[in-house]
């Protein structure tokens, strides 16, 4: 099922596990784990990218990431 | 000697402090992947020698850059103490990779930089109790404003800060420490490692450090390799990480203190409310990219390399051949030097205005952190082609020069990924090229210059993306989902850090117009003086004659006749200048101006054009094919790109001028 996020909206990391071994390595080294509360910034149309902000820092993942990310 | 290793998250200020330490300049930029290679300096009156590294997250490499970092440290302990690197705004995720480090139990001193980013927030961090609790000198810097690098040199210089030292030792869960004694033992017994180095290596291989397995593999150390089942089963990569991240959190809530500063919107959100924009941020990117070429060949390249020419061939020549009439040199020498050398080299070096110019906009670009943005505006249309946004900032680089585009793509993760734009770089319009679009430029469209040459810039990138769609469908590249960036804070560019910048990458063709574009313009004139009978009067005898007008049939349905430029294209090789430094020699012409009369009478605009876009396409000069070579391991990917990029562009050509004919 697919969540639409809006600008502003915060979501907590619930699990890493289903994502590819490269990015989860990439976002645990940044400081994502589960129980981390994201803060959306900007999304981009068409399924782009999106901005998220956590501990003071920017980053841009692509959407199906952040779904995954925060998935139930 | 004593060597520091440079160390540090990405984009952390490590090259800014390198050259601050050494007087030295490395490139540096305000983006994660700017530094892609090992850099050696020295601090000046001091014996110590510091190594600039590519930035880490961890010391699990996942790009080819970070991979160059991890095998440092692995290959026989190079270093003496390591000056650990840590952007304070962001100390959190900074010291995952400081403990790791600190595990190895080397000397190291903890810089925190970026100070004055800190200020501006509320946070404030007590250092002793930093330093307690990590067990490391801790000093903080702003590297940019030169503040606190004297603290740092000074503690460099203190002999026992920099020999003495402990480990950092965790509480790792009971099984795991007791695991990780045992092994340690037995690594220090059997394989006679010492006890720090085995220590983290063997919790770098419980944390699943691909390097680091590939190492115990390579060095056969079987007590590590037998436990890699239980490890794994256990998930001890998992735990060690959480243990690190605890103690981390621990230590910086108690190291953490507020003040009544109250952050305010800062500088980054102002500028990032507009140039991140979903919609307006693509028209921005483009903007600034317009602005750019305004910039350097409209606005300031340009008349600076009008002028230039005006004096080298004018004045400069003219007494040079006077000189040389009164000292009686030989007239073979003297159009040796006039018309090959003066000429030829002259004409290309009449574009360094032009070049630097645009080196010194992508310097800014780099320095301002823009490129990260630039990745993430282009994202979504990267993502159509199977690549992702980090994959444009080579191709951008790919402007100045092909060859540190190509080393820029580096910094991106997949492998297959990092191929395919490796092998689309060279279709970036690079700066050597210019020289012979601006000749025909002047000579068939003088009101339209910027709209021609940008014109050609466009059709490169449309060029590299759809060979990157045929690519995808090719290797069957899936739709990649791996894309993170990092959005750093703005810097303002500084002036000195932009003309380092611009100078650091222009001086390559500085010294190419002395190296090969002055060997390469010396065979073209040996080559059209002297025929299969020697030296000859008539040029049309020459070896260049005979080489242009056997190939003349294969180029005139490009609209391509005269043997002259046919012969050039062969030179181009070399390096894409010397196609307009031969043209002026094999034209026996005193430089640029009279090229540009003598053009309007072999070329109609059309045929002009599709000159322009097969030198566009056309193979890749030496120095590219090089570094595809390197980069992709293989001499295999070389001369494909050879090949292919001469046949893509006899094919675009030929489309170009007989299309246009039929109107």
């Amino acid at each position: 099922m697919e969540i639409q996020v809006s600008v502003n909206e915060q979501l907590t990391v619930h699990c890493m596990d289903h994502l590819e071994k490269g990015i989860s390595r990439q976002l645990h080294r940044l400081g994502i784990k589960p129980g981390t509360v994201l803060t959306v910034v900007r999304r981009y149309p068409f399924h782009g990218p999106v901005i998220i902000e956590f501990d003071d820092q920017r980053i841009g993942v692509r959407d199906a990431v952040l779904q995954t990310l925060t998935r139930r | 000697m004593t060597t520091v290793a440079l160390l540090g998250n990405p984009n952390t200020g490590k090259s800014t402090f390198f050259n601050c330490l050494t007087n030295q300049y490395a490139n540096v930029g305000n983006w994660a992947g700017v530094t892609i290679d090992q850099t050696l300096g020295n601090i000046p009156k001091t014996n110590i020698n510091i190594v600039d590294l590519p930035g880490i997250c961890s010391l699990t490499p996942i790009t080819k850059d970070e991979a160059v970092t991890v095998d440092y440290l692995l290959d026989n302990n190079p270093t003496d103490a390591i000056l650990n690197i840590a952007n304070a705004c962001q100390l959190k995720r900074n010291l995952l990779l400081s403990i790791e480090l600190l595990e190895l139990g080397k000397p190291l001193i903890l810089v925190l930089n970026m100070m004055d980013e800190l200020s501006q927030s509320n946070v404030h961090y007590d250092l002793d109790i930093l330093s307690h609790r990590l067990g490391c000198p801790v000093r903080a810097t702003a590297a940019r404003q030169n503040s606190g690098v004297d603290e740092v040199r000074a503690c460099l210089s203190n002999q026992t800060t920099i020999t003495t030292s402990d480990p950092l030792k965790l509480d790792y869960p009971r099984v795991i420490s007791a695991d990780i004694r045992d092994a340690t033992t037995q690594l220090v017994k059997k394989h006679r490692l010492s006890q720090n180095f085995a220590r983290w290596l063997t919790i770098q291989f419980m944390s699943d450090n691909d390097a680091v397995v590939k190492y115990v593999d390579e060095h056969r150390l079987d007590t590590l390799s037998e436990g890699r089942q239980t490890y794994r089963e256990h998930h001890y990569a998992d735990q060690i990480f959480h243990v690190r991240l605890t103690f981390i959190e621990d230590t910086l809530a108690a190291a953490t203190s507020f003040t009544e500063n109250r952050p305010q919107n800062t500088v980054t959100t102002k500028i990032d409310r507009w140039v991140t924009h979903p919609i307006l941020g693509l028209p921005i990117f483009i903007g600034i990219f317009w602005f750019m070429f305004k910039l350097s060949f409209d606005w300031i390249g340009t008349p600076m390399s009008d002028y230039l020419n005006t004096l080298l061939s004018g004045p400069l020549s003219e007494a040079t051949n006077h000189w040389l009439t009164v000292v009686g040199a030989l007239p073979f020498l003297r159009s040796l030097i006039v018309d090959g050398i003066i000429a030829g080299v002259g004409g290309v070096l009449t574009f360094i205005p032009q070049i630097f110019v645009l080196f010194a906009c992508i310097t800014v670009l780099e320095d301002s952190g823009y490129m990260s943005r630039a990745a993430l505006v282009t994202d979504r249309l990267m993502q159509l082609i199977g690549l992702n946004g980090k994959a444009f900032i080579p191709l951008i680089i790919g402007f100045g020069c092909n060859v540190t585009g190509i080393m820029a793509t580096r910094t991106i993760e997949q492998p297959r990924e990092r191929l395919v734009t490796t092998l689309i770089a060279p279709f970036m319009s690079c700066s050597a090229r210019l020289p012979i679009y601006s000749l025909f430029v002047t000579a068939f469209f003088n009101q339209h210059q910027a709209v021609i040459v940008l014109s050609l810039y466009f059709l490169g990138i449309v060029i590299a993306l759809a060979m990157a769609k045929f690519y995808q469908l090719v290797f069957k590249l899936k739709d990649a989902s791996n894309f993170v960036v990092t959005l750093p804070n703005y810097h303002r560019p500084r002036l000195d850090l932009v003309i380092a910048g611009a100078w650091q990458k222009g001086k390559g063709f500085v010294k190419k117009t002395g190296t090969v574009i002055f060997a390469g313009t010396v065979l073209v004139w040996l080559l059209s003086n002297i025929g299969p009978h020697g030296y000859v009067i008539n040029i049309d005898a020459s070896f260049s004659a005979i080489i242009g007008h056997w190939l003349q049939p294969a180029f005139a349905p490009l609209g391509i006749t005269n043997w002259q430029t046919i012969s050039a294209l062969m030179t181009g090789v070399l390096a894409k200048e010397v196609i307009s430094s031969s043209m002026i020699v094999l034209f026996h012409l005193s430089g640029q101006t009279s090229l540009v009369t003598t053009f309007s009478t072999l070329f109609t605009p059309l045929s002009a054009y599709s000159l322009l876009v097969f030198i566009l396409i056309y193979a890749p000069c030496f120095a590219t094919l090089g570094a595809i070579k390197t980069e992709t391991g293989s001499v295999k990917w070389a001369i494909y790109s050879l090949i292919s990029s001469t046949v893509l562009a006899y094919g675009l050509s030929l489309i170009i001028f007989q299309v246009g004919s039929l109107f």
